[in-house]
């Protein structure tokens, strides 16, 4: 057990050479508020008692260690991409995918996609595969995709800038154009920013990118034209909005830039708003930058529009969407784009557009394709045409360019005519239309949701033309053309060009129009798909894919919902799962159902909700809450009780004190109000966590054998019910958009994106369903949460006799311009979706409107084998749904381990100078049991209802939840909730089985048999190959430790992209194990409670210090190896504690952790409200601080002793007696040959003091 | 003669309906279920409204609850002597119904607080306290967003003058209410509102304590004996 102390002068010499000077000492990190509790000085042998007496501890304290590093505040983050929080359950995407093997692609390109890469032509493209290096592509394509890039990787584009899209990114060269456009806009649309940017802005020559090469259609109008955005400027309109918009207008242009850059520069002006686009951003700039530029283009009238005035308008919100962006916004959004709104997004459009036409051209060419295009125009340019057109023609010039923009819509119908729209509004008109935001207005309040980023960028374009015009679209054509928006990119323009089919409703994208216009160009890259992805669609349905189609595969295939980067690897939790037979449902619907015997059966689930989190701290940890409980009712269970793990930056971080108690109240406010009681969970603080918090939510319900329900359809004639709330624009893309992007310093603008809970309605919902179980009216059932409609409706349809029919116009709205896109892709909280037989129907709505909820039937099983969709008579879906919900792509995405952790493993806590007197021990005692991570979680439990439904045996902060589940025969099931991100960090291998081995261990302590396992794994971007090997190992590990421990996984999340700019958050694997009580009444809680037991220690300890507790909070050091995992350990432990648990030999049991036996004796004694006298062996710094795993604390039942003795050695479980509880006090001592020698005693009061008082110092 | 029948009202949003049935049982009475929306008290011999959040509490706490088609029958009911208890949401609602005075405003700390709370009963005289003694010290849960209770002075004093003060808060006062006061009853005795949740505090397994089972007993030798 002797360690070598670096204390030598060796060590210290080696030390100095480290560290430079004793300002480091100045800078230890602490946490602690108690003066007295002085950092441990690390390099000065004797520090302790010189540091205290130092008395200036308290300045020390709030300085950021020499670690400081873990203080440090992220850095704004360079765009990423967008990163979907994997909201599905992973076991789903699981599923079937079998059958899919041939999609299954390898890794060898960048980007292993399912799919053969498209041809070459895309050259540029590539760039969009992103993914890869980027450049790599980039290299290729012209500068100008850079744009391209955008689709993708999402961020890859935008963040970087790199690579490729450095262009965009840059602004660089030709792309710049795009960068331009993007550049800004990227903001707009994606919210992400980054991307979008790319995407976006485009620019046109996303589009371009992709399709042609040619953007440079973009590039060209562009380059000059740059005016031209301006001219979107549509903004004009918003001018005004522009609010600050300074020159508004005049202005406008601002964006433009992008423009005139085309070039590089530019661009970057827009950023901005990123998203902001329409948000946050303050608009100002946005305008500003615009203007110059533009107006000389558009000088004409444009002018006065200036795109950007949109920008400004944030505010506005809808304005703001406009401008540009809207454009933009159509990118990034995703959908938006995607969808009709193209149209709009014409504004973006062009870039699509550009595409088309362009083809191939480099970018410029685009330009001079304009002209062409123009021509073609059929080809759907659209935009750009625009661009050349009015370009060109318009004498504009430049602006032309502009036109072609925004307006490309315009574009599209009119050609050049930019007249057209320029009719109205000169350039705007394509804005017009549009004004995007109307989108945004739509919606009441949501409509802020909803807005939310990106998409209102989106909407916005489109809907705004939509919303309100969309209304006058359809019933004219007076729209002229704009009412194309909405299809925007589809159809519309051809129709009206090509076809001059006045009459025929240029809105809808319909399969009739889909199969009349199979080169127009869409906005796959702008709804992240890539272009493979698209191909594949195409392939698929033999046709090009209506925006409808395109929404669903662009949402049901991104990360988020299919797992495309995990999948690989999850696909072990199958593959090594234990042989159990008390999995009645496995992996593959919405959470497994796990037999706890007595007839009973109980199905539990975490999910994260971290993005939306940071965002909008209260909504998106409240929708957190109300997305898992949901997924719990669609097994037809009763949701008997929550947990929530949360992840923070410091705790004295100005932000953490804005999302902490933010999140807090969230949880609680919707969970409080469903009536459920929170049972427990963790709360940790690390710098890493600053930007990128975690919540994550778990729920756990209850249900007999029998009333088991599916998530399927089965049945020909059987109908499709959608009950709950009405549908509106919330979070409309926030799986994609919010869910994917990395955050930087405009993600305030994204505070739309996130849905608004409406935990009332939930709670009905939740009475509502029990009532319709318990009377066997449901075949199937499934809950609406990412994707909304696109991922019911294709599931469970899927999974049933594999049609449906569906009148997407009969969908209850709260908001009616919305359109079938967003109607598919809304992710309005509070509905759920039900297949009911006909004869049952009636009784079905009775009950609903019983409980005065909306149900509506909107359509009915088929045996086609088709999901068809119709909207007002015409058919806008017709897939085979198996193709959306199972059969995505694939990836294997590189893996390299991070470049530092060989220096961090390397850098072992052995260099760190340890606490050795009395004294020093009794400072590091309270010192820990202060720190935030340890310190008493009083301030956020004490806001969760744990009482309600009167089942709760024990709570927070107890080892593990318990719940009794049968009054009469005591059933019952424990769970716990842990993760370390620390100790995964060092080794993600290990990490994730520490997770697994500590939350198994709590659940053991309470004297439960751990029986299952869901876990939600929360990493960085899967782009980036040392987060994608520290995913590959953590999955491993922890497959490799439940196969070993024998308990299976039935379900989880994934959540990635949790990393601000490229860095990402400590790897955070998050694992909840279910255990059963078969009698709840023998549960064992951590109290010391019985005056005289005796304490034991069960389990080994070795000298273990890598990512300790002790090592973060005094050193704020991160490096070495986590603690070795033994798993057989821990399988002995716990049958201990089970069996000691059930003979009732124990009167406490408390898991030794984070922070090791001092930090269990403080909370046991704490928790009892008794002290306790302890000796121990060896160094009492290790018996003290190590955090070897299998171990626990335990007091016997006066008595039991030897009994206890036995079974411990039967099992091979170490067992030392430390002493005895008793007293008002934590008294410590060490063995020696002559006896205990007394080391400290801490009076209970003032440990008490220490514990509690940390949190609310920050929180309150 | 047959097991008092003590109803038990649900509102959509009550979340502690089951917990008040189940105390109710293991007082020995039985508990019947009462629909928000129905016009019958179904004959019951006294009601107890549960907490929750009744329509959410969207408007104020209680304040949509209060014109439930049964609170018209149920105000009758207790003008008339009928038994009435509500706890945490129902003590809200019997003061919009101005079954009570006063009104429940947020907590002091603008927090949903949940703690084992020590209480002093300072009334044994109602139906729903008469199995404890004056000045008995008991503890229960407490959970709540809007347990803040108020009155104009005169009110107050009107209380406190006419021993109308159920239970005080001990050591700590949790969200700010003046006096101290835990709970109130009407001028007959008959109507009690509790802001603690002695439901949950009925078996020691599932509470802090089973202290507050008396509340449920009162009632039950009460009507017994009636």
């Amino acid at each position: 057990m002797s360690e070598q102390r670096p204390g030598g002068s060796d060590g210290k010499s080696k030390r100095r050479a480290e560290e430079p000077s004793l300002e480091w000492l100045a800078d230890l990190k602490s946490d602690a508020d108690d003066p007295e509790l002085a950092p441990v000085d690390p390099s000065v042998s004797q520090a302790f008692g010189a540091i205290v007496d130092e008395g200036d501890e308290r300045d020390r304290r709030r300085a950021g260690g020499p670690a400081a590093a873990p203080h440090a505040a992220p850095k704004p983050p360079a765009p990423q991409g967008p990163g979907p929080e994997a909201a599905r359950d992973f076991s789903r995407a699981l599923a079937e995918e079998g059958a899919t093997g041939a999609t299954r692609a390898d890794a060898s390109s960048d980007v292993p996609s399912a799919w053969t890469p498209p041809p070459s032509d895309t050259g540029p493209q590539p760039a969009v595969g992103t993914d890869s290096g980027p450049q790599r592509t980039v290299g290729s394509g012209t500068g100008p995709q850079p744009a391209v890039g955008s689709g993708t990787g999402p961020q890859p584009a935008v963040g970087s800038g790199t690579g490729p899209q450095p262009a965009v990114g840059s602004g660089t060269g030709p792309q710049p154009a795009v960068g331009t456009g993007t550049g800004p806009q990227p903001a707009v649309g994606s919210g992400t920013g980054p991307q979008p940017t790319v995407g976006s802005g485009t620019g046109p020559q996303p589009a371009v990118g992709f399709d042609t090469g040619p953007q440079p259609a973009v590039g060209s109008g562009t380059g000059p034209q740059p005016a031209v955005r301006d001219e979107d400027p549509l903004g004009s309109g918003y001018s005004r909005h522009v609010v600050s918009g300074d020159d508004p207008l005049g202005s406008g242009t601002g964006p433009q830039p992008a423009v005139g850059s085309g070039t590089g520069p530019q661009p970057v002006v827009r950023d901005d708003d990123p998203l902001g686009s329409g948000y946050g951003v303050s608009g100002d700039d946005p305008l500003a930058s615009g203007t110059g530029p533009q107006r000389v283009v558009g000088g004409d009238e444009r002018t006065g529009t200036g795109p950007q005035a949109v920008v400004g308008s944030d505010e506005e919100t809808r304005v703001s969407g406009t401008g540009p962006q809207p454009v933009v916004g159509s990118q990034s959004d995703e959908f938006w784009n995607g969808a009709g709104r193209d149209g709009e997004g014409s504004g973006t459009g062009p870039q699509f557009v550009v595409d088309a036409d362009t083809h191939g051209t480099g970018p410029q060419p685009a330009v001079g394709s304009l002209t062409d295009e123009d021509t073609r125009r059929d080809l759907g340019t659209g935009p750009q045409p625009v661009l050349g057109g009015p370009t060109v023609e318009t004498a504009t010039g430049p602006q032309p360019a502009v036109s072609g923009t925004g307006p490309q819509r315009v574009v599209s119908d009119t050609g050049p005519q930019a007249t057209v729209p320029g009719t109205s509004t000169g350039p705007q008109p394509a804005v017009t239309g549009t004004g995007p935001q109307p989108a945004v207005s739509g919606t009441g309040p949501q409509p802020a949701v909803s807005g939310t980023g990106p998409q209102p960028a989106v909407s916005g374009g489109e809907s705004s033309g939509r919303g309100r015009k969309r209304r006058g679209r359809r019933g004219n054509a007076d729209t002229g053309s704009q009412p194309a928006v909405p299809a925007a990119p589809v159809a519309p323009p051809v129709l009206a060009a090509d076809l001059g089919a006045p009459d025929v409703d240029p809105g809808t994208d319909t399969v009739d129009i889909a199969l009349r216009t199979p080169d127009r160009p869409q906005p796959f890259a702008e709804l992240g798909m890539k272009e493979d992805e698209y191909r594949r669609v195409r392939e698929i349905l033999g046709r090009r894919p209506t925006s409808a189609e395109l929404a669903i595969y662009s949402v049901m295939w991104s990360e988020h919902c299919s797992y495309k980067s995990s999948k690989v690897h999850l696909r072990q939790f199958g593959e090594k799962a234990p042989k159990t037979d008390a999995l009645l449902v496995g992996m593959g619907e919405n959470a497994g159902v796990v037999d706890i015997g007595q007839g009973w059966a109980v199905t539990f689930k975490v999910e994260s909700h971290n993005h939306p989190s940071y965002v909008e701290p209260y909504q998106g940890a409240a929708t957190g809450v109300g997305g898992i409980v949901r997924d719990i009712m669609s097994m037809g269970a009763r949701p008997i009780a929550v947990m929530d793990s949360l992840r923070f930056g410091p705790a004295d971080a100005p932000d953490t004190q804005r999302v902490l108690p933010g999140v807090v109240a969230g949880v609680g406010g919707y969970g409080n109000s469903l009536g459920l009681p929170n049972i427990g969970g963790e709360t940790v603080f690390d710098a890493c966590y600053a930007q990128n918090p975690l919540v994550n939510a778990l729920c756990v319900g209850v249900l007999k054998h029998d009333e088991i329900k599916r998530a399927t359809a089965p049945g020909p004639g059987n109908r499709v019910i959608l009950f709950g709330a009405t549908t509106g624009p919330d979070g409309i893309g926030g799986a994609s958009v919010l869910a994917s992007a990395t955050f930087d310093d405009e993600s305030q603008a994204k505070r739309p994106a996130v849905q608004v809970g409406d935990p009332f309605l939930e709670k009905i919902l939740i009475e509502c369903c029990l009532e319709l179980f318990q009377e066997d009216l449901v075949v199937g059932i499934q809950d609406l949460g990412a994707a909304g409609v696109s991922c019911a409706t294709t599931e469970l349809a899927a999974a049933g006799t594999g049609g449906m029919d569906v009148r997407l116009d009969t969908v209850p709205l709260r908001d009616e311009t919305l359109l079938p896109e967003e109607i598919l892709m809304s992710e309005s909280q509070e509905r759920m979706m039900a297949v009911v037989e006909p004869a049952k129907v009636d009784r079905f709505l009775e009950i609903c409107a019983r409980w005065e909820i909306p149900a509506t039937v909107i359509g009915e099983v088929t045996d086609t084998g088709r999901l068809v969709m119709t909207w007002h008579g015409e058919t806008i879906v017709d897939i085979p749904p198996g193709t959306a919900a199972d059969e995505g792509p694939v990836y294997e995405r590189p893996i390299a381990p991070p470049a530092d952790l060989g220096t961090l493993q390397s850098d072992t806590p052995g260099r760190l100078t340890r606490p050795s007197t009395g004294d020093e021990l009794r400072r590091t005692v309270l010192w820990l049991a202060g720190s935030p991570n340890l310190a008493s979680k009083t301030w956020i439990t004490s806001q969760y209802d744990r009482y309600v439904l009167g089942n709760t045996v024990q709570a927070m902060p107890e080892n593990a939840g318990v719940v009794r589940i049968d009054p009469d025969s005591g059933l019952g099931v424990a769970l716990s909730l842990d993760g370390n991100g620390r100790y995964t960090r060092l080794d993600p291998y290990s990490g994730a089985q520490l997770a697994l081995s500590e939350a198994y261990r709590n659940v053991a302590a309470t004297g439960a048999r751990p029986l299952a396992v869901t876990n939600c794994l929360n990493f960085g971007s899967p782009e980036d190959p040392g987060v994608m090997w520290q995913f590959a190992q953590a999955t491993e590990g922890l497959a490799d430790a439940c196969q070993y421990l024998g308990v299976p996984v039935t379900g989880g999340n994934v959540s990635f992209y949790n990393q601000t700019g490229t860095t990402p958050i400590n790897p955070t694997p998050v694992i909840g194990v279910l255990g059963v009580h078969d009698d709840v009444r023998n549960r064992v809680n951590m109290s010391f409670t019985s005056d005289g037991a005796t304490i034991a220690l069960l389990g080994e300890t070795r000298e273990e210090f890598g990512g300790s507790e002790w090592a973060h909070v005094v050193y704020g050091h991160l490096g070495g190896l986590p603690p070795k995992v033994d798993l057989a350990a821990e399988r002995a432990l716990a049958s201990v504690l089970i069996q000691a648990g059930r003979e009732g030999l124990l009167t406490a049991a408390h898991d030794l952790s984070d922070g090791g036996l001092s930090q269990a004796l403080v909370e046991s004694c704490l928790r009892g409200g008794l002290g306790a006298k302890v000796a121990l062996p060896g160094d009492p710094f290790v018996a003290l601080f190590s955090e070897s795993v299998a171990r626990a604390v335990v007091t016997i039942r006066p008595g039991g002793e030897s009994r206890v003795a036995a079974l411990c050695e039967q099992a091979g479980v170490p067992v030392t007696q430390l002493g005895v509880a008793g007293g008002d006090s934590l008294q410590v001592a060490s063995w020696t040959p002559e006896g205990d020698q007394e080391l400290f005693s801490v009076p209970l009061a003032e440990l008490r003091e220490t514990h509690e008082r940390m949190l609310p110092s920050y929180a309150d | 003669m047959d097991a008092a029948r003590v109803g038990v009202i649900t509102f959509p949003g009550s979340l502690d309906d089951r917990d008040a049935a189940r105390a109710v049982r293991l007082a020995g009475a039985e508990p019947v279920a009462l629909w928000h929306a129905d016009n019958d008290l179904q004959g019951v011999d006294a009601v107890v409204l549960p907490g929750g959040f009744s329509y959410g509490d969207y408007l104020r706490a209680g304040a949509i609850a209060r014109f439930a088609p049964l609170m018209g029958e149920l105000v009758a009911a207790a003008d008339a002597g009928l038994p009435v208890l509500g706890i945490c949401n129902g003590f809200q609602v019997l003061c919009e119904s101005h079954l009570l005075p006063g009104a429940l405003l947020p907590n002091a700390g603008l927090h949903f607080v949940c703690r084992d709370q020590r209480l002093r009963i300072d009334d044994a005289e109602t139906p729903w306290t008469s199995d404890y003694s004056e000045g008995q010290e008991i503890v229960v849960p407490i959970k709540n967003r809007d347990g803040r209770f108020v009155a104009d002075a005169a009110t107050l004093n009107e209380l406190e003058e006419s021993g109308r003060i159920v239970a005080r808060y001990l050591d700590l006062n949790p969200n700010g209410s003046v006096n101290d006061i835990a709970g109130i009853r009407n001028e007959a005795g008959n109507v009690v509102g509790l802001m603690p949740h002695p439901e949950h505090a009925v078996e020691s397994l599932t509470g802090p304590s089973t202290d507050g089972l008396g509340f449920f007993t009162s009632i039950v030798k009460r009507l017994v004996a009636a």
